[in-house]
């Protein structure tokens, strides 16, 4: 007989996620799927909106990256106007993305996963959250929250909203930087410093007591996507995509936002409401590829600040080729973290920073414009299409958690064949077929998170679809 | 433990969006003016009560939480003293309540033990919507009277 495991909803993530584990006669893996189970209609909607509001309207899309969807929309609109915005104005925004990275990536890292990690796969369930870590390492705990502070607090300071702020505009931004602001900023870098300096040195011993989970967390070979600079230095903002093999081989440079689409095609899958994206002169799936913190650090020679070098430099020591293993993600989050606070601080050294002419302006002088920048979870993309008007006639959005789809799938069946055998599993196993997932972070329908507890509920199938047991926690 | 800069702060909590939901941001923005120009009280309104909040806490003297009820009768405007608890359940990773941020305060950042008290209106609807039910819209000068009130007393007691 055979039967069907379900973990719905997958705990700890961003927005609603099931996971379903097919287990064969003899009560072995037989296959495995992650389910995104919403359903986003932002293309649809914004259908008949003047393209000047799509920034606004596309952040609405997520609470946690809102500022990635302003900037990829942002840019799509500047295409359809054909201007250049002012170099204060896109050093600015490129400030308030990797303020936005770090707060995601400390929520991620400190909020989500910690816990996994320091209190481990198999511990009591009702203290694996970011108060057990408290009370096991509160010194962690407490740099978690101030870097997830210390990102908001900069959206907040320059945006003036914490969630979907409302400053970055087609054209630049809304105001200009003020000098007080920058002071404040300064002040607060050498505490981040401080605390992300602690946090790399606590997971790398961590990280040592989880080999075995490295081994079957999505450790597989796939190509890899993200922006980079032509110097060959990471990039969050601007910059153009390239696409990389298994092997580390370039596969394609240069993809700028307007030849996203001439390369990337997007496959459906019946068990998911989230597409699989893909290299089109690869097919699907083979041409299906990963992005985010750990894809960005496999493509990359460099990070272009000196502190996150040296971290470069020694997690590629972790491989001879690009790092395979998905456990890894964890570890190029938090270099992503302290390349973030090195830039910033940077950029608010650019003796132009505080400029004031932040804003260019212009009508419809394209029908068609595309964007593209990374958000804290991987490449985001943003296609439209306006009337002579400037009203949307069509649009479309590739989103990193589309595009780490299949790797993610992948990665459950991997994990779950590794740890469920005889059809035997127990909580502690279950939790690592969802911590896998947790690796990539994924933003569910790029979605606002739910409220309050999220109840976790395993049901036992046969193959006549009748439940046999129920786990509920 | 570094002296408190700000001696109140008002912590508000809900969803504008929510029809009664946004009771809390609407008293937050009331306190805000009403208390404009007073440095000694500092007003916060957030869709969710998350973990970074705790070091806010920390750095005032007294706390008084602003939130909804869905448990409490439509229009009941309520203030309880309110102690530091840790979650008891594991999974809420995005939201906490106020016991446990008074929790956070105490153990992440030293916070000594503090007055802490939290203000509900209880909620008629939370349909979508950005108007309050008319058991809310009745409850609007009480509950303000309470917060403004609550607000004085305590600065009073600093006073003396």
């Amino acid at each position: 007989m055979t039967q069907t495991i379900t973990i719905d909803p997958v705990t700890r993530l961003e927005g609603h996620g099931k996971i379903t584990i097919q287990l064969d006669e003899q009560g072995e893996v037989a296959d495995a799927h992650f389910h995104v189970t919403q359903v986003r209609g932002f293309e649809k909607f914004s259908e008949g909106r003047p393209f000047y509001e799509m920034p606004s309207l596309m952040a609405r899309i997520c609470g946690i990256c809102p500022v990635s969807h302003l900037i990829a929309s942002a840019k799509a609109c500047e295409a359809i106007m054909s201007v250049r915005i002012p170099h204060t104005a896109a050093q600015l925004r490129r400030m308030l993305n990797l303020a936005q990275m770090i707060q995601s990536h400390a929520l991620s890292f400190f909020y989500l996963s910690s816990a996994d990690l320091l209190l481990g796969m198999e511990s009591d369930p009702a203290a694996r959250h970011i108060f057990g870590v408290v009370a096991a390492k509160p010194e962690l705990g407490r740099a978690g929250i101030r870097l997830r502070r210390f990102g908001q607090h900069i959206i907040e300071l320059l945006g003036k909203k914490r969630i979907h702020p409302g400053w970055v505009i087609p054209g630049g931004v809304t105001e200009p930087l003020e000098p007080a602001k920058r002071d404040e900023i300064l002040a607060m870098i050498p505490q981040a410093y401080a605390d992300i300096g602690l946090a790399l040195g606590a997971y790398k011993q961590i990280a040592e007591s989880f080999k075995a989970e490295i081994e079957v967390f999505a450790n597989f070979p796939t190509n890899y996507l993200g922006l980079i600079n032509e110097d060959e230095s990471i990039e969050f903002t601007d910059g153009a995509l390239r696409l990389i093999g298994p092997g580390g081989h370039v596969i394609e440079d240069g993809i700028t936002a307007n030849r996203f689409t001439e390369v990337i095609g997007e496959a459906v899958e019946p068990y998911s409401y989230t597409k699989f994206a893909y290299y089109k002169p690869l097919g699907y799936p083979n041409g299906s590829y990963r992005v985010g913190p750990l894809a960005r650090l496999n493509i990359v020679s460099s990070m272009g600040t000196p502190l996150a070098d040296v971290e470069l430099a020694e997690f590629k020591q972790l491989a001879l080729g690009p790092v395979q293993s998905s456990f890894h993600y964890h570890h190029a989050r938090l270099i992503d973290i302290l390349y973030g606070i090195e830039k910033i601080e940077q950029i608010l050294t650019d003796p132009l920073i505080l400029d004031k002419h932040v804003r260019a302006i212009a009508g419809v002088n394209r029908l068609e414009g595309a964007g593209q920048a990374e958000a804290p979870r991987g490449t985001l993309h943003h296609h439209y299409k306006v009337d002579e008007n400037g009203l949307i006639t069509w649009a479309n959005l590739v989103i990193a958690t589309g595009q780490n789809n299949k790797a993610m799938n992948l990665g459950v069946l991997q994990a779950s064949k590794h740890y469920i055998k005889d059809g035997k599993f127990t909580e502690g196993i279950l939790n690592r077929v969802e911590a896998v997932v947790r690796t990539f972070d994924p933003c569910l329908s790029c979605s606002t998170h739910a409220l309050g507890q999220m109840p976790l509920v395993l049901t036992l199938v046969n193959s006549a679809g009748e439940q046999i047991d129920q786990l509920i926690r | 433990m570094p002296q408190p800069q700000i001696r109140c702060l008002i912590l508000a909590c809900g969803n504008t969006l929510r029809s009664d939901d946004g009771i809390g941001p609407w008293l937050a923005e009331w306190a805000e003016e009403r208390f404009a120009g007073n440095a000694a009280v500092c007003v916060l309104a957030r869709q969710q009560w998350t973990p970074d909040l705790a070091e806010d806490i920390a750095h005032c003297a007294f706390v008084l939480f602003v939130d909804c009820s869905v448990d409490s009768a439509p229009g009941s405007v309520n203030i309880v003293e309110i102690q530091p608890r840790q979650q008891a359940q594991g999974l809420a990773t995005h939201h906490q309540g106020a016991p446990e941020l008074l929790f956070l305060a105490r153990e992440l950042f030293h916070a000594g033990p503090r007055p802490a008290k939290l203000l509900t209106v209880g909620a008629g609807s939370t349909e979508l919507g950005e108007t309050f039910s008319e058991a809310v819209l009745d409850a609007v000068p009480k509950a303000c009277e309470i917060l403004e009130t609550t607000i004085l007393q305590f600065l009073h007691q600093q006073e003396k």
